[in-house]
């Protein structure tokens, strides 16, 4: 884990490395400055003012392009490239629509009836080719296509349809999911618009705030999880509506930390003449367990994970817990080094000698660290510190090596405890009264780390039952 | 009266500390000066766009910093990046040579999101407060101040990542 005085060290040293590579280019090295004459005020003669331009453009090396209206500074800074929109080729006339697709029906040319549109897939053998969307105008007479490019041409489908420029026709929204990268990828909407008579797809301003699904952080990769914005979009009131968590939540083992409350801000998108969609903030949401968004209410902010009670109850030296959740198994702690036995409902016995001072046996099983097969949690009457988790690994009950910069200990600033809905957590103190929660989750092979939850505060520390978000 | 932009003093006077800022960013001279030569360019266009001249350095980074984004997209949609210190001609700041210590940081920092590189080199070369970061780079400051805190973690772990032998030549 980086500490402050590694931090400092880390800038002092980028510090010097911009230095010296900033250093590097030399004002000799620079293209020599031609002669100038130096721009006039703008409120002097345009002769002059145009005779000085030309001479400093010149020396640019630039084409003069005219000078338009007033404009903000901020307004004609150069952009990263704008979002290209194309009109689409006249190709698959021929293809035929997919049973499974839908036939969406939206006035495309505002004219107050609606175009019934067909999807027409491309041929291929893995039916990944192009969609022709196809329709008749209804004001016109004429035919009108469009090409859109999903990952399968099976099922093609529509959200409701929107008027993003409020001119009164509609554009037709296709979500594009990514179907190879899992369920966990994320996908975005494809919006078509009738331009010049034809369906172009439209360029999206800051793409980045317009997807759905589970978006990394950039930067936030560590070895075992990293960070994750929730984006979600969808159409409301005849507008295409975006929103994105506010926090970031940890990813791991498949798993993504995310508290039922969230909160989020979101964004209206409106289309400009060029074809572009732009997002205009539209406020902060608060997203409760339901899945339902109201307006945040003043202080709003992120839940925390619904903790349940911790779990206090443990076996000693000779007594048996048999759990039944999942793989079915009993557990003993046997006298003499002493040895966990475990026997599964398949037959399996597994003994481990423990490495624990007068051992204590937890009775919930720590289901959300490992649940496929036998798994124990195992304290210490003499050394309350101790925290070690055993899960099975075919015919043997290893303890788990603990992965990353959290302490899989039970101490004062390091509280770990065992819910009784086998989630082992730990709150590392921060220092200001609040914590950082942690719950453990397998990894990979024998080794458990600890995923963020992020801050919570506690009236008793005590009874982790009493956590709040703070 | 409404004063306007001196254009030739502040290519005189701002050009060189422009072109070492685009140079940290998108890490190659010639890349840099053109950066900077669009930056004037789009100024000399609207010299009336920056109503305040007091602004125009501030301007001019702005713009400095988002021609920088885009070349490295350019970059990266042509999918044919290699670092064009090995493609261009050689240039003159091709003499001189970044030590081996310094070297490491610039390759990692070039490993991160354009965003994380960003702050950082405004925040620790330019020298800019958290304020100044978030107009210049259009975001919160909030958002700075994790940005940075996460891109120093980035940029720790990816020169961990990248072991000194695996690439014997210096920085040019």
């Amino acid at each position: 884990m980086s500490t402050p005085d590694t931090m400092s060290a880390m800038e002092d040293r980028l510090r010097a490395a911009l230095a010296a590579r900033a250093e590097l280019v030399r004002p000799e090295d620079l293209a020599p400055l031609a002669p100038v004459v130096p721009l006039r005020p703008r409120w002097q003669s345009p002769w002059v003012l145009l005779a000085t331009a030309a001479v400093v453009l010149l020396i640019l090396g630039v084409v003069f392009q005219g000078v338009t209206g007033r404009q903000r500074s901020d307004d004609v800074a150069p952009k990263p490239d704008a979002p290209q929109v194309t009109l689409p080729a006249d190709v698959g006339r021929d293809w035929k629509t997919d049973d499974l697709s839908s036939t969406p029906r939206l006035d495309l040319d505002g004219d107050g009836i609606k175009e019934k549109v067909a999807f027409l897939a491309e041929p291929t053998k893995e039916h990944d080719g192009r969609i022709r969307l196809q329709t008749t105008l209804s004001s016109t007479g004429e035919e009108s296509w469009g090409i859109a490019q999903l990952q399968s041409t099976i099922g093609t489908y529509t959200l409701d349809p929107i008027d993003a420029d409020g001119d009164g026709d509609q554009e037709l929204v296709l979500p594009y999911d990514d179907l190879q990268g899992g369920p966990d990828a994320p996908g975005h909407p494809l919006v078509f618009d009738l331009r010049d008579g034809l369906l172009v797809q439209l360029g999206v301003d800051q793409p980045e705030l317009l997807q759905l699904g589970n978006v990394q952080v950039p930067g936030s990769e560590t070895e075992f999880y990293d960070l994750v914005r929730n984006f979600s979009y969808g159409v409301e009131d005849g507008r295409l509506v975006s929103t994105r968590s506010v926090r970031s939540f940890a990813r791991g083992n498949m798993t993504v930390l995310r508290p039922g409350t969230i909160v989020r801000d979101s964004w209206t998108w409106s289309l400009d003449e060029a074809g572009v969609l732009h997002p205009e903030p539209a406020g902060c949401l608060l997203e409760t367990p339901d899945g339902r968004t109201t307006p945040c209410p003043d202080g709003a902010r992120d839940g925390i994970p619904d903790l349940a009670p911790a779990s206090t109850s443990t076996l000693g030296v000779g007594e048996t817990a048999d759990f039944t959740e999942g793989y079915r198994f009993s557990a003993r702690i046997q006298p003499g080094d002493p040895i966990l036995a475990v026997d599964g409902s398949d037959g399996r016995a597994m003994a481990t000698v423990l490495d624990v001072p007068d051992p204590r046996l937890a009775t919930v099983q720590p289901t959300a660290v490992f649940y496929d097969g036998a798994s124990v949690v195992v304290t210490s009457a003499s050394d309350p510190s101790r925290v070690e988790v055993l899960a099975q690994r075919g015919n043997f009950m290893p303890e788990l090596d603990r992965a990353g910069d959290i302490p899989l200990e039970n101490t004062a600033d390091n509280r770990t405890w065992l819910a009784e809905d086998g989630t082992l957590l730990t709150a590392t103190a921060a220092g200001d009264g609040t914590w950082e929660l942690w719950q453990w989750q397998l990894v990979s092979g024998d080794r458990i780390t600890a995923l963020p939850w992020g801050p919570v505060c506690f009236d008793d520390v005590e009874d982790p039952s009493t956590g709040h978000a703070c | 009266m409404e004063p306007a932009v001196d254009i030739t003093e502040l290519y005189a006077a701002h050009r060189l500390s422009l072109v070492r800022l685009a140079v940290l960013l998108v890490d190659d001279f010639a890349s840099a000066e053109d950066v900077v030569q669009d930056a004037f360019a789009a100024l000399a266009r609207r010299p009336e766009a920056v109503r305040d001249p007091s602004k125009a350095l501030a301007y001019l980074r702005v713009s400095v910093v988002n021609t920088a984004r885009s070349a490295l997209r350019r970059r990266r949609t042509a999918r044919a990046y290699s670092p064009p210190h090995d493609l261009s001609p050689p240039s003159p700041e091709d003499a001189a040579v970044l030590a081996e210590e310094h070297r490491e940081v610039i390759v990692a920092l070039h490993q991160l999101a354009a965003r994380q590189r960003e702050v950082l080199v405004l925040r620790y070369w330019s020298n800019l407060s958290e304020a100044e970061i978030a107009q210049t780079l259009d975001i919160s400051q909030g958002t700075v101040k994790s940005t940075a805190s996460r891109a120093l973690v980035a940029l720790e772990k990816a020169m961990q990542k990248s072991s000194p032998s695996s690439s014997g030549k210096e920085e040019r």
